[in-house]
Formats: structure tokens, sequence, C-alpha cells
């Protein structure tokens, strides 16, 4: 049911129908900014991000083929809007390889006011781009590795690998180098 | 059962996606520091999954809209800016052919006389309007006038 009236949606937008884009826009707004602010940590350059997704979107949905569900065509468009805004700002910091036993060990004093919270946000900042983006989308309701992989273009263990090295750098981030 | 090959595991465990089996449980519960990076691992998960959500600004959709007519208007301007210059490179290759034919055939000759005498009737049209232009003038002022004051009244009903 869902599947028949996103087509219909499309169909409409393709034909023109402004109001039909609006109602796209709508639909995956919250999604998408959430999923950019997350990455990029600026309000206004995610809001401006965002609108480029969508003009992006417009221009793209004659090319739609519908393969691919409609948000995952456009999880595949934020991650290459945000991957190209991540090579035009600067560079991230190198981060620290070693494994600290004492720092891992220390790790549960960590987790619970708000300065931590503010570390974790500090910490994901220093993630490299794709790393912060597919933290920034696996921990949005409803984003499915499955869905993730996808949008990627990438295999579903490379997906989940990658998550996982992300996590194991967000910990040594917050233990080590932002303590 | 190697440390290494315990934290492997430890960011999956801590996402409930794997249940330790019997080897790592058993590493996990005798080793410190793998314990210790499952708590890690697992505060990490959940500070994750309570992280705040950013809303979309509630003028969100319709600058966007604005956005993307803005664009589309771009587009369209480029558009008819290249259907201008086709138009005009048609005109001036049929110009261009009309002349070659013309200047082949031999034709231009008569045509160069067709061109004086529409100037000469040009010139008898002009002394004669002349005269009367200040009138002429007068009337386009006050048609002028009166489709500017209906176009002002117009846009205000419209508003």
């Amino acid at each position: 049911m869902e599947d028949v009236h996103e087509r219909e949606l499309v169909e409409r937008c393709r034909s023109g129908d402004e109001r039909a884009f609006q109602e796209l826009v709508d639909r995956h707004k919250d999604l998408v900014f959430a999923l950019i602010a997350r990455t990029v940590q600026d309000r206004s350059r995610a809001e401006d991000l965002a609108q480029e997704v969508f003009l992006r979107v417009h221009r793209g949905l004659p090319y739609f083929r519908g393969e691919a569900r409609l948000s995952t065509w456009i999880y595949r468009i934020v991650a290459n809007v945000c991957l190209q805004d991540h090579g035009r700002t600067a560079k991230t910091a190198p981060l620290d390889e070693e494994r600290s036993a004492d720092a891992l060990a220390a790790a549960d004093r960590q987790f619970t006011d708000l300065e931590v919270r503010d570390r974790l946000e500090k910490a994901i900042a220093r993630l490299p781009a794709n790393y912060r983006l597919l933290v920034a989308a696996h921990y949005l309701r409803g984003v499915q590795y499955e869905e993730l992989a996808e949008a990627l273009q990438l295999p579903l263990g490379t997906v989940k690998t990658q998550l996982y090295r992300a996590k194991q750098q967000l910990r040594r981030l917050l233990e080590t180098d932002l303590r | 059962m190697f440390c290494d090959e315990a934290l492997d595991a430890i960011e999956a465990i801590a996402a409930d996606e794997l249940t330790p089996d019997g080897r790592v449980a058993a590493h996990l519960a005798s080793c410190p520091n793998c314990a210790a990076a499952l708590v890690s691992a697992r505060s990490l998960e959940q500070m994750l999954r309570r992280r705040a959500v950013p809303a979309a600004p509630s003028q969100f959709t319709s600058r966007t809209m604005a956005r993307v007519r803005r664009a589309r208007w771009r587009n369209d301007q480029f558009l008819d800016a290249g259907f201008n210059v086709a138009i005009g490179l048609v005109v001036f290759t049929v110009v261009a052919g009309v002349w070659l034919l013309l200047n082949r055939s031999g034709l231009v000759a008569v045509s160069n006389d067709a061109v004086d005498l529409m100037g000469s009737g040009l010139v008898t049209v002009v002394r004669r309007v002349t005269p009367s232009l200040p009138l002429y003038a007068g009337a386009t002022a006050v048609l002028a006038t009166a489709l500017g004051i209906w176009w002002w009244a117009e846009r205000d009903a419209a508003l």
C-alpha cells in the first residue's frame, strides 16, 4: 500500500505536480535533515545541504527507475552530498590507532552526564566522513543495515564491519583524545 | 581465546547482534579488560541510541520549494536563451541563404530597385506624419496612462 502511494507520488512529481513534490519533501525532510545535521553538526549548513539533497531529488526524479525504494535512493543522494561537502571542508584529525587497555577499562565512567554527550558529539565529528554518516544513519529510526548497504552501494558485511570500526574509534576517542 | 578475538566481537555483542558463545562468554567473565570494553561498548551503544534527533526547521519545506522554483526558473531562462540563440541562427541562415540565392541568380538588381522603392515610400509617409506627431504623442500618453491606472487597479484587486 505504502509502495503504491510512493509510486503514485513519484509519478505525480514527474508530471510536474508541485504539490506532489512538496508532499515528498514533507515526508522525507525530517530523516534527511536529521541525518545531515548529525553528520555535519552545524544546523544552518545542514539545512543548506538538506535543501541541496531535495534539489538533486527534483532534478533526478525523471531518471529514477524505481528499482530501489525512494527513501534508499534519497539516502544515496544524502551520502553523496555529505561526502562531497566533507571533501570541501577541513580534513579530519588523525586518529590514535593504538588500543589502550587501561583506557578501555575506564569506559563506564564516561557516560553519565551532558559533558559526556558533548564529548560524544565531538568524537563523532572527528570520525572519517563515511563512518560519521554510517553512525548517523544507523541510529536513526527505521534505517536498516540492508537499506544502508543499498544506499551506499556497499556489501552488507562491509557496512557492518565499518560500523563496528566506527564505534571502536569512537570509544578510543572518548577514552583517550577527548578525555 | 585471545583478547583481540573477543574485542573484535565486542561491538556486535553490545548491539545485541551477536550472542557470545561459551568460549567468548568465558573469556569475558575472566578477563577484566575485555569485560570493561564490553561495558564501554554497551554504554556507547545506549548513548548513540539516545542521541537527540534534530528536527527540520519549521519553514524548511517552503524554503526548499522556493529554492526548487528558483532553480527551475534559472533552468528555464537558460533554455529560453538557448532557444533564442537557435532561432537567431536559423533566421541568419535563412537570410544568408536567400541573399546568396538572389546574388547567384542575378535577382539582386531587382531587389535593389524594390528596396529603393520602399525607401522612397517610407520617406513620403514620414513627411506626411511629422506635422501630426504631437497629436499622436498626446494620444499615446493618454492611452498609456489609462492602461497604467487599469493595471494598478487590477493589481490591488488581486492582492
